[in-house]
């Protein structure tokens, strides 16, 4: 099974020099469809993906995304992970708060 | 079952009892079933924090590198690097137990490669490139790592909630409902009981001014 990364040119560039064989990029319009594509995908194990990039996806495309297992969806970069959110449905406390 | 649908019969009854009794038992294993899942997710949560803000931080460490390096050498150097890398990580996956629930054990081999090996020229480049790629080949590894944790933890996430959601249907819907049935149909066994008493005490009074 591969790595890969989905994302913008400046994205992406530097997981090709980590060495990263697959690397996707796709423009905003195309973006939501790309990402699709790409966890349907059985050869891929882990993707790779700009958490502010998940703006671009409709909410129902957002969920597929971020609730795959097959392949594991993980969001790089600043904006905040989904889990918090899923903790705090599932345990009803949101554990996420430092204070 | 609404309590009115149910026949009060001694052979219901019975049955009904049999049920609540089956009921509670499963109540209170999925009971412990849910607190175990909770207790198990405790224990990765502190290991899903340090690990998504060790991804951050590799991130935003391995952007800076990224960043000189294309200050440097320029952004068309670092790029023909980037297409000369010839090795690439390759994954396996396994899978492991956690009180029913398959997560996945994922190993990544040739993350990082040594300089000589990465298939771009030493003096072509600086060693701001090789800083860069070594800062990614530490973020490709802790996004691995993040990859396995995060999915144990959505797993047991999807499972607490399933599991939260089948205790609650059966302590507030299921066991109540049953409950509600039971002591309907004692009561109008209790109901029936007494009208017959009462028939066979007039038999007997109208028996008696006959006779």
């Amino acid at each position: 099974m591969d790595i890969a990364v989905l994302g913008s040119d400046e994205f992406v560039l530097g997981f090709r020099l980590g060495g990263v064989k697959r690397i996707y990029t796709a423009k905003p319009k195309d973006y939501e469809t790309k990402a699709l594509e790409l966890i349907a995908d059985s050869s891929i194990g882990v993707l790779a993906i700009d958490s502010s990039d998940l703006e671009l996806l409709s909410p129902n495309a957002r969920r597929k995304v971020t609730e795959s297992i097959a392949p594991v969806v993980v969001m790089v970069g600043k904006a905040e992970s989904d889990l918090r959110e899923k903790v705090k449905r599932a345990i009803g406390v949101d554990l996420y708060k430092t204070n | 079952m609404p309590a009115a649908d149910v026949k009060p019969t001694r052979s219901e009854l019975l049955e009904i009892k049999k049920k609540i009794k089956l009921t509670k038992s499963g109540y209170k294993i999925l009971k412990m079933k849910r607190d175990g899942l909770i207790l198990e997710f405790f224990k990765i949560l502190e290991q899903a924090k340090d690990i998504r803000d060790k991804v951050n931080h590799d991130y935003e460490e391995a952007m800076q590198r990224i960043a000189v390096s294309k200050a440097v050498d320029g952004a068309i150097t670092v790029q023909s690097a980037a297409f000369a890398l010839k090795t690439h990580p390759e994954l396996s996956l396994r899978s492991k137990n956690i009180m029913g629930i398959v997560v996945p054990e994922i190993e990544a081999n040739s993350i990082r490669t040594p300089m000589d090996q990465r298939g771009y020229g030493v003096i072509g480049t600086s060693v701001y490139i090789d800083e860069a790629a070594k800062a990614f080949e530490n973020l490709v590894q802790t996004i691995i790592e993040a990859a396995e944790i995060e999915t144990t933890m959505k797993k047991l996430l999807d499972e607490v909630e399933k599991t939260k959601r089948r205790v609650n249907a059966l302590e507030f819907k299921v066991i109540p409902e049953l409950q509600e049935s039971e002591a309907f149909i004692r009561l109008r066994l209790e109901e029936m009981e007494r009208e017959n008493t009462f028939r066979l005490k007039r038999v007997k009074q109208k028996a008696e001014a006959h006779g």
